[in-house]
């Protein structure tokens, strides 16, 4: 079976995979060998069923607040319930 | 990163990730971060400092301090941020800041943001009418001037009105003082567009239109831009051209 990760880059960078129909997609996709996960999400048109595969890893987006009264709030007097529970050395945060 | 995994990331800000002693990544998709990994054996999500019931201002700050840690530390530091590092993010500005006023050597690389995504998917130029960008939040908070022979586009609907910055999203309440103010400026039937740009290149962009009454009955997510088309023609400025008329005479003379 192909590696998910690298088929994605690859669709990614190129031209003609990149607009192809979710027909001609998986049609590739069943010629790499793609994952049951991959070819289902092409077919759906919906990338959340990689999650059969991956997990489901909910990520937050949002990165910036213009909102008042916040100005002051500093890090170093929060308690810990600031703080991530299992801070990140390198590995997979599958979820939180 | 850019907004489209495979697709967007730069050449130099590949070479950037690559060269760098560590790797702060905050991404808007677990499969981007995972893509990420392939590239650098040393990357730190911010994710997990996010959390319902805390100020989204002190996670920014933490990131902050993660990142200055290891610059004062003495490694070379890349941080990651899905989509421009510059647009609506605040912590890559702020520990540029920091770094370079300790006498650190620090820069920004620019991304393909979702406003780049936004105009070629739905076809906007903004150069045509104009356009202006708020955080929805700040139309709520502050007297702002709208301009509706142009186009609006607003960000993290997904969230307006939330001054605890502290929740995940709020509710159709908080979508409707949104469209209680502006429906100062347009119709209650004007259109509205809810978009979403594509993180993984096996997606389509999701692009909804509803009525602006609408709005606070539709749920809109923080990954999720809303656009308001022009509500008016542009007004010519007689007196302006009466003026430009007068120097393209004198000129001629």
């Amino acid at each position: 079976m192909s590696d998910t990760i690298e088929l994605l880059e690859a669709i990614g960078k190129d031209a003609k995979l990149r607009r192809a129909s979710a027909e001609e997609l998986a049609d590739t996709l069943e010629q790499a060998e793609a994952s049951d996960a991959l070819k289902a999400a092409v077919v759906a048109a919906d990338s959340a069923l990689l999650a059969a595969e991956f997990g489901h890893q909910p990520m937050r987006v949002d990165q910036h607040s213009n909102t008042p009264g916040h100005e002051e709030e500093d890090p170093d007097h929060d308690d810990d319930q600031d703080h991530p529970s299992q801070p990140d050395q390198g590995k997979p945060s599958h979820g939180q | 990163m850019g907004m489209t995994l495979g697709s967007h990331l730069t050449p130099l800000a590949r070479s950037h990730i690559e060269h760098a002693d560590v790797i702060f990544a905050a991404l808007s998709d677990g499969v981007v971060e995972m893509w990420l990994r392939r590239l650098h054996p040393d990357v730190r999500s911010l994710q997990p400092y996010y959390a319902e019931g805390k100020s989204r201002m002190k996670t920014y700050r933490q990131w902050v301090d993660l990142m200055i840690t290891e610059v004062r530390a003495g490694k070379r530091v890349c941080a990651v941020f899905y989509g421009h590092p510059g647009i609506f993010a605040w912590s890559p500005h702020k520990v540029i800041e920091v770094a370079r006023a300790e006498g650190f050597e620090a820069h920004m690389e620019p991304g393909i943001s979702a406003e780049d995504c936004l105009y070629a998917d739905l076809g906007i130029d903004p150069g045509r009418f104009g356009c202006q960008h708020f955080e929805a939040s700040q139309l709520l908070l502050y007297e702002r001037r709208i301009d509706s022979t142009g186009y609006l586009v607003l960000w993290q609907v997904g969230i307006v009105g939330d001054r605890s910055l502290a929740r995940l999203h709020t509710g159709p309440e908080y979508r409707q003082v949104l469209v209680d103010v502006l429906s100062r400026d347009y119709s209650l039937d004007h259109e509205v567009i809810i978009y979403r740009g594509v993180t993984l290149p096996i997606d389509k962009p999701r692009v909804r239109r509803v009525a602006l009454r609408d709005l606070p009955g539709t749920e809109v997510t923080t990954q999720e831009t809303v656009v308001l088309p022009p509500a008016m023609p542009l007004k010519p400025n007689l007196i302006v051209r009466e003026r430009l008329d007068e120097l393209d005479k004198a000129s001629v003379a």
